[in-house]
């Protein structure tokens, strides 16, 4: 780990094929400067990803990645961050990755607390299949495939990682550079599983949850003084849903990571080059 | 053939039909003896039968057999379930004092036994089991302190007086034969030896083969029958470093296990058919991203939930043909029990090696049978550990692009590209699902798309030029009649052997582990006159393959009812098939 790491050795050679504005230029930003700000290296950071446009941020920034399958990249990111514990994990979702095909992981992910960072560009429609609803698009919002809206609720991911027992509960907003970097960094800072849902507009097929839209509406935590350590208040932000609020909801300082509950800490690609030397007491019990 | 005596205890599922039975097994073993068990259960918690059949022997047992000499029935349904098994002379163990009547088929040697109460004289009617083995040592001729030995190693944990107890219940056992029937008794005796035995099944020894082998992490959901790999290995693989997760689902079991292979460990995920169709969505990944993986499918009777505690062998066409798209994939298929301890070590040395998943297919005859081993069958000093073409930051120029990145696919000669595992300096790298060129990046390019499908089974050809894909065999080499299988069928197969050829019937057999890659069988399957393809399932698919490889019909033993098959049985259809040939 080198101290002189700027958060351009995060980007890759490859230019992203976003659209032009998407607020997921923003988000992977901030990620990849919360990375270098808090001492880590592209050979000592592994970033996993899942399908959609969230999905491809791999291919953008330097480092170990794994671009996998749809909804599943939190189970990735467990093996990579158990097997090695030397290694920084960061995840990437989209609102239909996390929180539809990927929603058992999710709630899983969090109750299970490994010391990782989720970063979720929430931007609330299907982008890259082109403009369907999304776990998160509001009731009544028209697509290809909700011509009427889609007449249920939202999936309100904070709540459900409130309820799953999260230990670190954050929102931030992507076109808020410095906001966005300093919770992504405290989100990687925390003992445990970060989880951060950012808002990261979709310029192309959401005309109703926009740049405009959110820095009209958005209430930052830190103007509120909200307490993060406080349970009970980070459930009345969360459950107050004419509220978009941006900050750390809630942070528990006495979380125990997954690894050191279970004693984990050696890096398990070193085996040794033949049995243990003691694996004859493995047989020695059938006896 | 030596000595040998088939004893089963069966019940309600929840009467500690298998504690018991293991007991047994355990002091069968200590004994010197050979044991051979099996189980035959129902797919709920409570009621349902359910019996624990032991075959023991002072020669090796390879196989189950249509023979019961001593059975302890606790309940009528035992009798009735194995009324076909047992024979003139055969000792049904039974509690009169219960509420049933027994009814003892003709010739059948009743032994009534108030189990009950002598269980409660000893401390406790929960011990009613261990009275019956007590009986069943006195019937046997067997010495009952062997018994106090697998009592201790059961219940010492939970006291020394619990211990006594139990040894107490079994000499009421004995004691009250000894009065009551010593004159009504056939002969039974079982010789001990000097010999010490092991007795374990094929899902520990997949878990014991797959610590010594360097696995450390293990991801799992719990499905019959594969669960006891993932128990065997909790408590075990952490004394080495490693873990065990219980994922949420068999799809986070198989991400979780890529993501820790991709960390540079041996990782595995063990489940059975209903598991790896959901596994199958990863496995594509797994396998275009060339991360080395074992994933192991103790077969059981399907489609759909089937028959989850019944044997069947009907996925291989899945592990071969298994998910969308084309890939390299290796299938190995142990045939023995210790055979699953091997091939478990060899499917993490060819998963790394050639850097493919490896499906590691068992089934649930093996999974769920125990049986002795010498224990230097699982030398642990012969194990290898190679984990193929990994680099560190002093080797890593060489697969560097001309602008210093690294290209974990590189288009190497022999297809099989460097690895750096995270951490190593300069290695950064990105793997995907998509096709990818060299770098790891996607691309639709034509010529690249091309160059890492061909690079991908290039890997295949190094394989099947550079290991040796063998198989075993068995009876007359120079035989006319030919009988190959797969899977657990060897031990039925081996016995059916003595069979045949007490009929003066000369069968050469062979026993393949490799499905894919595998054997050249064409001269073996072109040098003789009768060619049986036998498998625990209705489509013959091992059969098809080998008529694809060798482009001659062959004929096939298939079994489907979900029972494993007896070497007598087996012997008696491998007969009518080489008969039918011959006044056809």
């Amino acid at each position: 780990m080198s101290s002189d790491v700027r958060f351009t050795d995060f980007k890759s050679d490859k230019q992203p094929t976003w659209c032009p504005g998407c607020g997921d230029f923003g988000t992977m930003n901030g990620m990849m400067k919360a990375l270098a700000e808090t001492g880590n290296d592209p050979d000592n950071t592994f970033v996993c990803a899942g399908i959609g446009c969230s999905g491809k941020i791999g291919t953008y920034m330097h480092s170990y990645a794994l671009h996998g399958v749809h909804g599943r990249a939190l189970p990735v990111g467990t093996g990579v961050k158990l097997a090695n514990p030397d290694l920084e994990v960061m995840v990437a979702g989209g609102d239909g990755d996390g929180y539809s095909i990927g929603a058992g992981h999710f709630i899983h992910a969090v109750r299970r607390n490994v010391d990782m960072t989720y970063v979720v560009m929430d931007n609330r429609i299907y982008g890259l299949t082109k403009g369907q609803a999304s776990p998160t698009s509001r009731e009544d919002f028209e697509t290809s495939t909700t011509p009427e809206g889609p007449k249920q609720p939202p999936v309100n991911p904070l709540a459900l990682a409130l309820a799953a027992g999260g230990t670190f509960i954050a929102q931030s907003f992507s076109s808020d550079a410095q906001r966005h970097t300093e919770i992504v960094k405290r989100a990687v800072e925390h003992d445990g599983f970060g989880f951060v849902n950012v808002y990261s507009p979709c310029v192309t097929f959401n005309d109703v949850d926009t740049y405009d839209y959110f820095r009209d509406s958005i209430v930052d935590l830190d103007d509120e003084d909200h307490d993060p350590s406080d349970r009970d208040a980070a459930k009345k932000k969360i459950l107050d849903a004419d509220k978009e609020y941006q900050g750390v909801i809630y942070e528990d300082e006495n979380s125990v990571p997954y690894s050191d509950l279970h004693g984990l800490d050696s890096n398990m690609s070193e085996i040794p080059d033949g049995a243990p030397e003691d694996a004859m007491d493995l047989v020695r019990e059938f006896y | 053939m030596a000595e040998d005596l088939n004893w089963a205890i069966g019940g309600e599922a929840g009467d500690g039909i298998d504690s018991t039975g293991k007991i047994f097994a355990q002091a069968l073993s200590r004994a010197g003896r050979h044991v051979f068990t099996s189980k035959d259960f129902a797919s709920r918690i409570r009621g349902g039968y359910t019996a624990y059949k032991i075959r023991t022997s002072t020669d090796r047992v390879r196989s189950v057999v249509d023979r019961l000499d001593i059975l302890v029935a606790l309940t009528q349904r035992t009798i009735d379930e194995n009324v076909d098994e047992l024979h003139d002379g055969s000792v049904v163990i039974y509690d009169g004092e219960r509420s049933w009547d027994a009814e003892i088929p003709e010739g059948v040697v009743g032994v009534d036994v108030p189990l009950k109460s002598l269980a409660e004289d000893a401390g406790g009617a929960i011990m009613r089991n261990v009275v019956a083995l007590g009986a069943a040592c006195e019937i046997a001729s067997f010495s009952i302190e062997n018994l106090d030995e697998a009592l201790a190693k059961r219940f010492s944990s939970k006291g020394e007086k619990l211990v006594e107890n139990n040894k107490q219940a079994a000499r009421l056992g004995q004691e009250y034969v000894q009065e009551h029937y010593a004159e009504d008794l056939p002969e039974y005796s079982l010789a001990e030896t000097d010999e010490d035995y092991v007795l374990l099944n094929g899902d520990e020894a997949i878990g014991m083969g797959a610590i010594a082998a360097g696995c450390r992490f293990y991801s799992g959901y719990p499905i019959t029958p594969a669960t006891d790999v993932m128990e065997y290995l909790t408590g075990r693989i952490d004394r080495y470093g490693g873990h065990v997760v219980q994922a949420e689902d068999e799809l986070s079991a198989i991400n979780m296990a890529l993501g820790a292979a991709r960390s540079g460990a041996r990782a595995m995920t063990a489940t059975s058919g209903p598991g790896i169709d959901l596994m199958t969505e990863t496995f594509g990944l797994v396998a275009t991203s060339e991360t080395p993986l074992v994933i192991c499918d103790v077969m059981r009777s399907g489609p759909s939930t089937g028959m989850p505690t019944k044997q069947e062998q009907g996925d291989l066409n899945m592990a071969l043909y298994g998910g969308h798209g084309e890939v390299p994939r290796f299938v190995l298929a142990p045939t023995t029990i210790s055979e699953c301890f091997h091939k478990t070590i060899e499917a993490f040395n060819l998963a790394e090696k050639y850097q493919v998943p490896v499906y590691l297919v068992s089934d649930l005859a093996m999974a769920v049978t125990e049986r002795t081993f010498r224990p230097e069958e699982f030398d642990m000093d012969e194990v290898e550990v190679e984990r193929g073409n990994v680099v560190d930051e002093d080797d890593i120029d060489q697969y560097l692009d001309e602008q210093d990145r690294f290209q974990p696919h590189y288009d190497a000669a022999d297809g099989i590209s460097p690895r750096a595992f995270p951490g190593t300096e300069g290695g950064a790298h990105m793997s995907t699902g998509l096709e990818h060129n060299e770098l790891g990046r996607r691309t639709e390019d034509t010529d690249e798309r091309i160059k890492q499908v061909d690079k991908r089974n290039r890997k295949v050809e190094t394989a099947q030029r550079e290991e040796e894909w063998d198989y075993r065999e068995y009876g007359d080499a120079d035989a006319d009649a030919l009988v190959i299988s797969w899977g657990s069928n060897e031990g039925a197969m081996v016995e059916a052997l003595d069979y045949l050829d007490d009929e003066g019937i000369d069968v050469r057999f062979i026993s393949v582990p490799y499905i894919f890659p595998r054997p050249d069988l064409t001269e073996a399957v072109e040098a003789a006159e009768q060619v049986i393809v036998v498998e625990c399932n209705e489509q013959g698919q091992f059969a098809d393959l080998l008529e694809h490889d060798t482009l001659t019909r062959l004929k096939r033993v298939n079994k489907y009812n979900g029972v494993r098959f007896k070497a007598d049985e087996l012997a008696d259809d491998i007969k009518a098939k080489l008969e039918a040939e011959v006044t056809a």
